[in-house]
């Protein structure tokens, strides 16, 4: 469908290197990194907006690197929307359709079709300016999608929406893609985002893919420590490894010693990588969940969210656990208390340092 | 967006701006001062006054002065917009020389860029010479007071639209083009529509600027007289009073055209929540 065949681009200091994808017909693929990474370059490599220095942009096998945005029939809907301020809403959706040069009558049914699709037949005569950030958004999908793209590039389109609007948003999505079956290729900081919607995801940092694979794949087993930052795995600590022995490797960490499964070469330099969900956290005196690792400390500090609570543990290392929030099994743990946590070793993921 | 803070009642004062307005104040003050000068004393003559603003001779400079003005806007906007937006959206080795090259006329004494023009559409001049051939003549015709004006305007109009496409989000022209609209109907539907204000901004400064010139007006065309020529020649043939009487008809004229043009652009802005 959609296959970028090793571009590079050079944008003032600012470089893609060698980005190479395949996004297959009907999938909602992701690109995730952080701010400035290249993931809106490359959406725009797609659309025909940057053209590269070299490499080959190919949509449905054809080689359309230097074809125009206005060639390529595909649909981008920015962070902002941008909207076309001087329209109305139905104006904006009928843009497209208008270039095409349809007939007045196939413009109007097509336009008035999506308004009605996208819940916003009612906001038809209104200026975007009068717009929420969830009206807006989902006029500028109607607007997209007008066209009929072949895919459909979504730059952060979550990221101005209040948590309501964002859900529904989201929703509204999965069912577009459910329903008609589009190619999505979406730009997103959020795990979560990306854990919902996404067949595929691909992390960029630094102008470049550092792995590429289905959501559940790259976040539980990233291939390098700057994977595991992007995915977003809280604990990460340089290490040695220590002894092997039966298929388990001692990792020294400065401070405590951990236990993985598999076998390193001892005295190998290795990243050793714990998410915040895996880790159980009693109070000392209590018997710990799992005696494979064991690290004592105290808390410092928590993040309270809806469902869970993140809390930031100092003992000899600085370690990140996310536990489930006011449930009945659950303490109630407060600053300063002393603490034990354990994990399973079969949670630990050792990489290459 | 709103004009006063938010907790301030429109129209009431911010004691705190009031200091900013005593200095500030003081070149309103310099510009009022310098209008009652001329129109109090030929106000309080108003027979004289009615007299000149009657005057064939004066009303047919007037309307040689607004038409040529108008031709020259008309010409800026043909030639400055393209190159306006070319320059809004393009980055290239040498483009501050073409820059200073559109700013010269800004800071050129104005008898230069009479010569200038004067060089290049006299009848022997490298435009005017082959132009003459077809019949169209610039000394001291009305062709040259257009090329003339439009010479002095052109940074005045070029600067404030390409400042206008600047602010027009290049985002908004790439969603345009991925739905289907050429480079030209993207900034057709898109950038000109957000543009307008400083398109007519750029008009009317150019307009003022063209129908106030002076220097390079008379280095290639003397006769017919435009107003600024007018009031010269009444000033050395008749003395001030004569002179007062046609520059006041000028100010009241530009300044009922500046007001009705800030009235209409204002209404124009309201559409625009850029702006």
């Amino acid at each position: 469908m959609i296959g970028l065949e090793h571009i590079s681009l050079q944008r003032g200091s600012f470089s893609l290197n060698d980005i190479s994808l395949d996004v297959k017909s009907g999938r909602y693929y992701f690109l995730m990194g952080p701010s400035g990474a290249g993931k809106t370059l490359i959406l725009e490599v797609i659309a025909g907006l940057q053209v590269p220095g070299s490499g080959r942009v190919l949509l449905n096998g054809s080689d359309i690197t230097r074809a125009l945005p206005e060639e390529r029939n595909i649909g981008f809907v920015y962070q902002d929307y941008s909207l076309f301020p001087h329209y109305t809403v139905s104006k904006n959706v009928a843009f497209g359709i208008q270039m095409q040069g349809k007939s007045a009558s196939d413009k109007d049914k097509k336009v008035h079709g999506l308004l009605e699709q996208f819940g916003i037949a009612h906001l038809a005569d209104r200026f975007p300016r009068t717009l929420s950030g969830g009206e807006k958004q989902r006029v500028a999908l109607a607007r997209a999608l007008a066209i009929d793209p072949s895919v459909l590039l979504l730059d952060e389109p979550f990221a101005a929406l209040d948590p309501v609007a964002r859900e529904e948003c989201m929703q509204g999505l999965r069912d577009l893609h459910r329903d008609q079956g589009i190619t999505i290729l979406q730009v997103s900081h959020s795990r979560d985002e990306v854990y919902s919607l996404a067949d595929e995801v691909a992390l960029i940092d630094n102008g470049s893919i550092v792995q590429t694979g289905r959501p559940t794949d790259v976040f539980s087993h990233p291939k390098t420590r700057r994977a595991a930052v992007i995915a977003g795995t809280e604990n990460i600590f340089e290490g040695v490894v220590g002894t092997t022995t039966g298929g388990m490797s001692s990792i020294e960490v400065p401070g405590v010693s951990i236990t993985a499964d598999g076998t390193f070469p001892p005295g190998s330099r290795v990243v050793v990588c714990i998410r915040a969900g895996d880790i159980t956290i009693q109070k000392n005196g209590q018997v710990a969940d799992c005696q494979e690792n064991i690290i004592e400390g105290t808390v410092v500090s928590q993040i309270i969210t809806d469902y869970t609570c993140t809390l930031t543990v100092r003992g000899p290392l600085q370690m990140s656990v996310t536990i489930p929030r006011k449930t009945k099994e659950q303490p109630v743990f407060q600053n300063g208390d002393s603490v034990r946590l354990s994990f399973s070793r079969a949670h630990v993921l050792v990489l290459p340092s | 967006m709103p004009k006063t803070p938010l907790n301030m009642k429109k129209g009431s004062i911010d004691r705190s701006i009031i200091g900013f307005w005593l200095i500030g104040g003081l070149l309103v003050l310099f510009i009022v001062l310098a209008i009652l000068s001329i129109a109090v004393p030929e106000l309080k003559n108003p027979g004289h006054f009615a007299g000149v603003i009657t005057d064939p001779s004066v009303l047919l400079t007037l309307g040689i002065t607004m038409a040529a003005g108008l031709n020259a806007v008309v010409i800026l906007i043909l030639f400055g917009t393209p190159l306006a937006y070319a320059l809004s959206r393009s980055t290239f080795p040498g483009k501050g020389l073409v820059e200073s090259i559109i700013d010269l006329p800004l800071i050129l004494p104005h008898t230069v860029a009479g010569l200038m023009v004067y060089l290049l559409f006299m009848s022997q001049g490298i435009i005017g010479a082959p132009l003459g051939n077809v019949g169209i003549v610039f000394e001291d015709a009305y062709p040259g007071i257009v090329v003339a004006m439009v010479f002095v305007a052109i940074p005045y109009y070029v600067n404030t639209v390409r400042e206008g496409f600047e602010t027009v989000p290049v985002r908004l022209e790439n969603v345009a083009r991925t739905l289907g609209a050429s480079r030209f109907r993207a900034f057709w539907h898109i950038v000109l529509p957000l543009s307008t204000r400083h398109i007519s901004y750029g008009a009317l400064l150019a307009w003022g600027r063209a129908i106030g010139e002076f220097a390079a007006v008379i280095m290639i065309a003397y006769f017919p007289m435009v107003i600024s020529t007018l009031i010269y020649y009444r000033f050395a043939t008749g003395g001030l009073s004569e002179a007062m009487s046609v520059a006041l008809v000028m100010i009241i004229l530009c300044g009922v055209i500046f007001v009705l043009f800030r009235l209409l652009l204002k209404k124009k802005g309201d559409v625009d929540d850029r702006a």
